[in-house]
């Protein structure tokens, strides 16, 4: 490697990695710092005033900012856990109907789930908020020719935040199931074709051979659901504003309503702050989890 | 499968590959399900779109128009402007997609084709920033680019996001398939970097780039946290998913559900018919960068 070589590689670095440093890692470290200061985002940054941990005792505290952030942070677990719980069986499922080649049309199948995730969130929210219309619906009007009664869907506190995960997840789904289909194509048919001639049923191959070695891919699935979920936001800024009595306030939603709109950048920041630190925690948990079971 | 002068196709019946058996019509089934499941919302809303506002609100809900009018497609221009919207969205996403692919080839050929210290390091934090819910950020993004005195324009929305982690990880993938010798070969020759990149490897990779440059117009064309929060209030900068919002709260109480999904339907006809036509590198790249790897 000659020096001109050693500058060229700079010059190819420097457009990314300036950018990438000065617009995510630079406000990441400044997060971090103005979670331990009291601060209001319509000022400067040479206005904030140290607090140490002040900002953490508080979201974490008695007063209303701590319940309706302790609130937040568990409605966006709870909605995390609904997706992954939804998403990883049913992109498992719809993976095995795209990928299999006894019946055509998979691969038109697979565009057509993969249409949704192309569309934006916003579009997807204000369609879904019709679709479950109490009265002029058509899910309440479909339920009810199965004998089912019509559901409040986004209008009560019970049903309000998996209503949204089911409008989340059917817009996802697509992708997920390309991921299955892309761990499924590497599962070598020598395995089914021995497995086979041993007698296993199909049943038998899907939980020795295919769920086994889509192990890796749904871990990699795992991890992207999750951080999808807690991004979500249009929904709820749009339809239910976090409401019903604050059922759908989830975390991205509460942190700019916070720290953009009432200009608590310090409280806004801290929520940040643990909203990072929970992800990093659940997403280690998940990989200790996925090695453990790798080690038996 | 089928016997040497036998009547039957080979493909056999309808959609079966061959002659169908009871499982088969249960896997037939269940396609048609997920498929019509998958189509619905989007097809209501181009039905609604073509109701009358009475339609919209009738119970229980009409599933087709009586007569379809695409009276609401023109009544949505005297609510928002949609010509300009749809401008402001191109506009963000066609320049940050442009910067994307930029940045991510120069990176993503440096990372795959040259040893430096620190080559694992530096892209293994760039890696991690992939992982980094945007919420994260916000606050103190928000304030930088007030402080340089972007907030209010389509600037402050795109500068930020000239690179990112996803492009750069997916060139390095693909270029570093593309064979030294021929790099070599050009260095022999006296080509610059630069020139070797653009000239010779980025042609070799036009199927990643193509997909690159799809998913980041089709995020940015969607993307809605970040305009929101640093358009505030400046409407005329607001690209189409954000001015769908005020048709919404235009919209509320009174009976204009036909508007709503008319400027729905706007909204998505773009990035839709962009994946009609290009869906074969979404799928690839998506398939190479995610878990191949």
């Amino acid at each position: 490697m000659t020096r001109t070589h050693q500058h060229s590689v700079w010059m190819m670095l420097t457009p990314a990695v300036s950018l990438i440093g000065a617009f995510i890692v630079v406000p990441m470290v400044l997060t971090v710092w103005l979670s331990l200061q009291d601060w209001s985002t319509q000022t400067g940054f040479q206005t904030a005033e140290f607090v140490g941990l002040d900002n953490f005792r508080e979201i974490f505290g008695a007063t209303s900012v701590g319940r309706d952030f302790k609130g937040a942070l568990v409605n966006t677990a709870l909605y995390t856990l609904m997706s992954v719980a939804l998403i990883l069986p049913v992109s498992v499922g719809l993976g095995l109907l795209v990928y299999q080649r006894n019946v055509a049309g998979g691969n038109a199948l697979r565009t057509i789930l993969f249409s949704t995730y192309m569309v934006p969130m916003i579009a997807v929210a204000l369609v879904w908020s019709k679709l479950y219309s109490p009265s002029e619906g058509p899910i309440n009007q479909m339920l009810g020719w199965l004998g089912i009664g019509p559901q409040p869907w986004l209008s009560s506190p019970s049903t309000a935040l998996v209503s949204i995960v089911v409008l989340n997840v059917w817009q996802q789904i697509g992708y997920f199931t390309v991921l299955v289909v892309a761990g499924l194509t590497q599962i070598p048919t020598s395995l089914y074709e021995a497995a086979t001639i041993d007698g296993a049923d199909g049943r038998q191959q899907f939980t020795a051979i295919t769920l086994p070695l889509l192990k890796r891919t749904l871990l990699f699935s795992a991890v992207i659901a999750i951080i999808n979920a807690v991004q979500v936001f249009e929904p709820v800024a749009l339809i239910t504003q976090g409401g019903p009595v604050g059922s759908t306030n989830v975390l991205t939603y509460h942190i700019r309503r916070v720290g953009i709109e009432r200009a608590q950048g310090g409280l806004g920041s801290a929520m940040a702050v643990t909203l990072m630190l929970s992800l990093i925690v659940v997403i280690f948990a998940l990989f200790a989890f996925a090695r453990k079971g790798d080690d038996e | 499968m089928s016997a040497a002068g036998e009547w039957r196709p080979r493909r056999g019946l309808f959609f079966f590959r061959s002659r169908p058996t009871s499982g088969d019509y249960i896997v037939a089934t269940l396609m048609l399900v997920v498929a019509v499941a998958s189509a619905f919302p989007l097809v209501w809303m181009v039905l609604s779109s073509l109701k009358t506002p009475a339609e919209t609100m009738q119970v229980p809900p009409a599933w087709l128009p009586e007569s379809p009018s695409l009276e609401a497609f023109g009544k949505v221009s005297g609510v928002i402007n949609v010509g300009r919207s749809m401008l402001n969205s191109a506009v963000i996403a066609a320049i940050t997609t442009a910067g994307i692919i930029v940045t991510s080839l120069m990176a993503g050929y440096a990372f795959a084709k040259h040893r430096f210290h620190g080559r694992n390091a530096l892209f293994a934090l760039l890696i991690a920033t992939m992982f980094l819910p945007p919420i994260v950020t916000l606050i103190p993004l928000y304030r930088m680019i007030g402080t340089i005195g972007l907030d209010g324009s389509l600037a402050g929305v795109v500068l930020p996001n000239l690179a990112n982690a996803f492009g750069i990880f997916l060139m390095r993938q693909f270029i570093a398939g593309v064979p030294d010798d021929l790099i070599d070969a050009a260095r022999m020759d006296g080509a610059s970097e630069m020139r070797i990149l653009f000239v010779i490897v980025a042609p070799l990779v036009t199927p990643a780039v193509a997909a690159l440059a799809l998913f980041a117009f089709v995020y940015h064309w969607n993307s809605y946290l970040w305009p929101l929060t640093v358009l505030q209030g400046n409407a005329d900068q607001y690209p189409i998913v954000i001015s769908l919002s005020r048709l919404l709260s235009y919209n509320r109480g009174a009976m204009n559900t036909n508007l709503v999904m008319a400027g729905a339907t706007l909204a998505v006809l773009p990035p839709l018919v962009l994946f009609v036509f290009l869906q074969r590198f979404f799928v690839d790249s998506i398939v190479s960068s995610g878990v191949k790897g």
